[in-house]
């Protein structure tokens, strides 16, 4: 895959650089700021950006400004916004208008390599990735706490798990449970909550944030 | 030309005439003699008890008693000011106390608020009696040309220094009074943030560092047993050990970074910043921030750090089920409510959380109430000015 990577820290930008090259990826440019970065972007045309939030010069938040314009100008490229810190507030800002290709995640994550790189591929691929402490802000920030109450805890992990962007294969691993059993869990979440049932995918991570009230 | 200067003059000398603010005055002219003989009684007597009776140890609770009763009239007095004279008068906050019959005692007997209302009301007994004289002759005379035209400035006149006087001795705190309460506010907030200091070092010295350097030792240990190339599902648990050390320093230092200052709020402001504290909040809380022009720094950084701690304390203490968070900017003022259902008894004691916030919140002349009855609900206030 061809990536752009743009994060202000040296080591960090050296060592992503070095992370993903290693698992096969060609890394088209490694910028140190946002600046020139959209039309960077543009010009490139990689199959994803891997942009940090706080970079010079302002060091506030152009990163997530420029990859916000990055899914207005350019759709088809897939973003995963990479940082130290993770609110929901920027998660709604990334999310509004479309769940399809963007990724929010801790740097701490990158830590778990196999996780961090399974959330480039499924970005890349068309999907949702939210950090689960992003997930977690969502949830107890929700109005609809008590009908989130009347879930099993099981029921809840799913939920989280689905808004965390993973397909239902991916959520029997990581409970080590059945394709089946999840299924189930997922359609009676949804009657409980009175969702409409949807396919999987980001159109599924759109209908439960949406729910949540993201 | 001249006619016109004429005209203009006739203007003026006729103008407190057909001020409302003059008939005003003359109302409180005619109110003040009732305030003063109701306010001179209540001195003659209570005082005057507490006095007679000082060789008793009756004496000392009736003095305090006489003080608080003054602040209760004073507070009739102040509209009535504000109204008739135009006083500038903002309220006093409630008479704050330490808990006991004898914590009330010494906040009555220091209270400036109440001694300078009874002075005031003391006062307002023979200035009443002269000023309501005064009005209620030119009310039985005006039918007369000359007092017509006289009387309003006369009246005009007395009420200046009457409103001087309002102004002194009724206004919540005295100008000296006023510096001398920043002044212990910042050597306050100096020492609050030589502990803050010491308490950061404290957490990166028990936390993260002590963290890496586990974790250097496991990769140590870990490089040594690669090198001897013995021992090596050894090795695989001093990585896998290491790898989990690091990822729990990580987050112990985010939450160390985002206590020393969280990022969000200089970004996106107080909505944003509020709507993390609230999420990371164990006890349900609705947040309402209406904040369309955000203020400077530094108050907008009090007023994070007051609603953090508060809902510490409400998740902590409160044994609340639900909280509500209600943050407003109007003309000059940044007002935060805090409100949670829980058990109450919340105190503002020295050394406590919630008067290091009250230091931080007066040092910028601010506002710190709590309303916590036993049993329930607390009510914080914090008021924070912010320019307009």
């Amino acid at each position: 895959m061809r990536i752009v990577i743009a994060e202000d820290s040296v080591v960090l930008r050296e060592g992503l650089t070095r992370l993903l090259a290693d698992a096969g990826h060609e890394i088209v440019a490694a910028m140190p700021d946002a600046t020139g970065l959209v039309e960077t972007v543009g010009d490139l045309a990689p199959e994803i950006a891997v942009v940090d939030v706080r970079m010079p010069p302002t060091h506030t938040d152009e990163g997530l400004r420029a990859a916000v314009q990055i899914r207005r100008q350019y759709p088809e490229i897939a973003v995963l916004v990479f940082s130290q810190y993770v609110e929901e507030r920027y998660a709604s800002e990334l999310l509004a208008g479309s769940t399809k290709k963007i990724g929010y995640l801790l740097k701490d994550r990158v830590a778990d390599v196999r996780d961090f790189l399974d959330a480039v591929d499924r970005v890349a691929d068309g999907g949702t990735v939210l950090d689960p402490e992003v997930v977690t802000q969502i949830f107890s920030r929700s109005k609809r706490r008590e009908a989130l109450d009347a879930l099993t805890p099981r029921e809840r992990e799913v939920l989280e798990a689905m808004a965390e962007g993973y397909s239902n294969a991916a959520i029997a691993s990581r409970l080590v449970v059945s394709e089946g059993a999840v299924e189930k869990h997922v359609s009676n979440i949804f009657v409980k909550l009175g969702l409409a049932p949807s396919e999987g995918g980001h159109r599924r991570v759109r209908a439960v944030l949406t729910y949540l009230g993201v | 030309m001249d006619s016109l200067t004429a005209d203009h003059r006739v203007h003026r000398l006729v103008a407190p005439l057909v001020d409302p603010a003059t008939y005003r005055a003359w109302t409180f002219f005619v109110a003040a003699l009732p305030l003063g003989t109701v306010g001179f009684s209540w001195a003659l007597v209570a005082l005057g008890l507490g006095v007679a009776s000082s060789f008793t140890l009756l004496g000392i609770p009736i003095v305090a008693v006489s003080v608080v009763g003054a602040r209760w009239i004073a507070r009739l007095a102040r509209p009535l000011a504000r109204w008739g004279l135009g006083a500038k008068l903002a309220e006093p906050a409630p008479l704050v106390h330490e808990p006991g019959l004898l914590g009330w005692m010494k906040a009555a007997l220091t209270d400036s608020v109440g001694w300078r209302g009874l002075l005031y009301l003391v006062l307002m007994f023979p200035v009443g009696l002269v000023l309501s004289v005064l009005a209620l002759t030119i009310a039985a005379t005006a039918v007369l040309t000359p007092v017509l035209l006289v009387a309003p400035w006369v009246i005009r006149w007395i009420a200046v220094p009457m409103r001087w006087l309002a102004e002194r001795l009724l206004a919540p705190l005295t100008l000296s009074e006023r510096a001398a309460r920043l002044r212990a506010g910042r050597q306050q907030v100096v020492d609050t943030a030589a502990g803050e200091r010491r308490r950061i070092e404290r957490d990166l010295h028990d936390g993260a560092q002590a963290r890496l350097v586990a974790l250097a030792m496991d990769l140590g240990m870990a490089k040594e047993k690669l090198a001897t190339g013995r021992d090596p599902e050894h090795v695989e648990a001093l990585v896998t050990t290491a790898h989990d050390e690091v990822k729990l320093a990580l987050q112990e230092l985010r939450e160390l970074a985002r206590g020393i200052h969280p990022a969000v709020l200089t970004d996106l402001g107080l909505d944003a910043a509020l709507s993390a504290v609230a999420a990371r909040c164990t006890v349900p809380v609705t947040m309402n921030v209406s904040v369309p022009v955000r203020p400077a720094p530094g108050i907008e950084q009090i007023a994070y750090f007051c609603v953090s701690e508060l809902l510490v304390n409400v998740s902590r203490h409160s044994s609340a089920s639900a909280a509500s968070v209600d943050v407003l900017r109007t003309d000059g003022l940044l007002t935060i409510a805090v409100r949670d259902d829980g058990i109450g008894g919340a105190r503002v004691w020295s050394g406590t959380g919630l008067s290091g916030l009250a230091e931080r919140v007066e040092a910028v002349d601010g506002r710190f109430l709590v309303d916590s009855p036993m049993g329930g609900p607390t009510l914080v206030t914090v008021e924070l000015p912010c320019g307009s």
